[in-house]
């Protein structure tokens, strides 16, 4: 796909240096194209959002930047640093005897040899400043298991944050989350991009977040069906081509964006 | 040999509570990996399917009894060619994996009893089952320490991306580890263990040894850590326990070691729950760290 998007907002793209520049990415899974002629790119500083319905393939495009899913055709082109990823929630054992220090001393160690994380010295004390710094260092000695919904979520994003990324990757943080959980994490998001100067990719479904944190928003279905800024690709002529049909959606009251029905919390 | 303990004087018996002293720990700590990646349920399959890898030995006159070393070869080749073989299964079908387990142990156990009919005379087989470590040679030490050897090294050598696959797999393969081979060399591990250890504890008993003591550790341990550490504990302690029961109740050696791995498990669920009940009384603290 070229570079203007068919609802012809490539200007309306933030200026500046790309971080990213994806070109022509097809992705298939047992023979079935999961994405198809992605072509797009990420301004240094943005936050970008990657919206969509189920099945589209954002989760596939955030894993090939990752490096986790190696693409049929294409190529990406990172000038990061450093990417942080942050996983999609998966259940995870309750019982897990794995404490939150413990969990971030395994990103921080670069050896193999692992023997569970000190109580002093200077990885503890990286430790607790990186959960500090997300508001969580009430959590360090909590087991992993144990964790909300949003807490692990946050521990997610500190571990991601241990090598100082420029570039963070989030897989549906909000996912699991309650209301109040996701107002304080996306109090995080913003501090980690406007404070921190991160650039962001994020995937979600909250298109209300989505609306009010982002710079830009692709909007995809195995292929890219549109991008620019929130206000104009959240439209809801856009929204309906991207996700095939209006009815089961709302439009919300403040700013006409329409909100797929499933998701309204 | 006046400085040794009573039941240490019998030469079987020093042989025997070597063993256990060795096994104890390895089992314990390889448990750990094994309950906390859900694969207990693959250890008892291998275990069980292994009698037909015995089976094989006999009927192919590779051995002559349990402990030949001509068996040893026959378990090691059957229990890790089963072990790959459904690693392999499980990484191509959408079937959940207790099914694929299921089906493979089934199938194994049930050629087993096919063959074992065709044996005359099912010779040692009983021994296969149950195990007897009082029959161990000061060569079946050397055996335990080198697998000792092996496997403490390999979980060592591998902690860090072993961990993070007990959290979540992408994790480990974003830091640039190969988990694909990582699982196959894990499960070929689990077989190695099996298949050597059988001789000693038997078919029926041998996961109890991995899981019983880990699943204790579990139930107290607060870290990763003190996991690893109380699951080697636990496995000492269990395994000489029980041999050096067995010799003053006269029982079977192998089954007292794992009955003394169960007591030390419920000793622990016992002790948890009443921590439990005393923290709700005094203040009303929230639960954590304890029994679900």
């Amino acid at each position: 796909m070229a570079e203007v998007s068919p609802c012809g907002h490539a200007h309306g793209t933030p200026p500046g240096e790309p971080i990213l520049s994806i070109r022509g990415l097809g992705v298939e899974y047992e023979g079935r194209p999961v994405l198809e002629e992605i072509s797009l790119s990420l301004p240094r500083g943005a936050f970008g959002c990657l919206i969509g319905p189920n099945g589209a393939g954002k989760s596939t495009l955030l894993k090939c930047v990752a490096g986790l899913v190696r693409p049929g055709r294409g190529e990406i082109i990172s000038h990061a640093r450093r990417v942080g990823y942050v996983p999609q929630q998966l259940p995870l054992d309750p019982g897990l005897p794995l404490s939150v220090a413990e969990f971030l001393s395994l990103k921080l160690t670069r050896s193999r040899f692992w023997l569970g994380a000190p109580r002093r010295g200077e990885v503890r004390e990286r430790i607790v400043r990186q959960l500090d710094e997300i508001g969580a260092a009430h959590l360090a000695d909590r087991r992993l298991g144990r964790l909300s919904g949003g807490e692990f979520q946050r521990v997610l994003v500190a571990y991601s944050l241990l090598n100082d990324p420029d570039l963070l990757l989030l897989d549906e943080p909000l996912t699991g989350m309650d209301v109040r959980g996701g107002v304080s994490f996306d109090g995080l998001l913003h501090h980690l991009h406007d404070h921190r100067g991160i650039t962001i990719l994020m995937v979600s479904h909250d298109l209300h977040l989505v609306e009010h944190l982002s710079d830009v928003v692709f909007c995809i279905n195995r292929d890219l069906c549109c991008h620019g800024r929130p206000e104009v690709v959240l439209k809801p002529e856009n929204l309906a081509r991207a996700y095939g049909h209006a009815p089961g959606m709302v439009t919300d009251a403040g700013g006409g964006a329409f909100i797929p029905i499933r998701n309204v919390r | 040999m006046e400085w040794l303990p009573e039941f240490l004087e019998l030469p079987q018996m020093r042989y025997a509570f070597l063993i256990a002293l060795i096994a104890g720990p390895l089992g314990g700590v390889l448990g750990s990996f094994v309950t906390l990646r859900g694969m207990s349920f693959f250890s008892d399959a291998i275990s069980h399917g292994a009698m037909t890898g015995v089976t094989l030995g006999f009927m192919l006159n590779l051995a002559q009894g349990v402990g030949d070393p001509g068996m040893q070869l026959t378990l090691v080749a059957f229990c890790v060619g089963m072990a790959l073989f459904m690693a392999w299964i499980l990484e191509r079908t959408t079937l959940h994996a207790d099914t694929v387990i299921a089906f493979t142990y089934t199938g194994s156990v049930a050629l087993g009893v096919v063959l074992i009919s065709r044996l005359r005379g099912s010779r040692a087989l009983e021994g296969a089952l149950f195990g007897d470590i009082l029959a161990s040679s000061a060569m079946d030490v050397w055996i335990m320490a080198g697998l000792a050897l092996v496997t403490l090294g390999f979980l060592a050598f591998n902690l860090r991306p072993l961990t993070l696959v007990v959290v979540q797999e992408n994790l480990a393969r974003l830091e640039g580890y190969n988990t694909r081979r990582l699982n196959y060399a894990f499960v070929v591990l689990i077989a190695l263990v099996i298949a050597l250890l059988l001789r000693q504890l038997g078919a029926l008993l041998i996961s109890g040894l991995i899981v019983v003591p880990a699943a204790a550790a579990r139930v107290v341990a607060g870290t990763f850590r003190s996991m690893l550490l109380l699951s080697a504990a636990f496995g000492l302690v269990g395994a000489a326990s029980g041999v050096f029961s067995s010799y003053h109740l006269d029982t079977p050696t192998g089954p007292t070691m794992v009955l003394a791995d169960v007591v030390i498990l419920i000793l622990c669920l016992i002790g948890t729950a009443l921590v439990a009940a005393r923290r709700r009384q005094g203040g009303g603290q929230p639960r954590t760290g304890l029994l679900k």
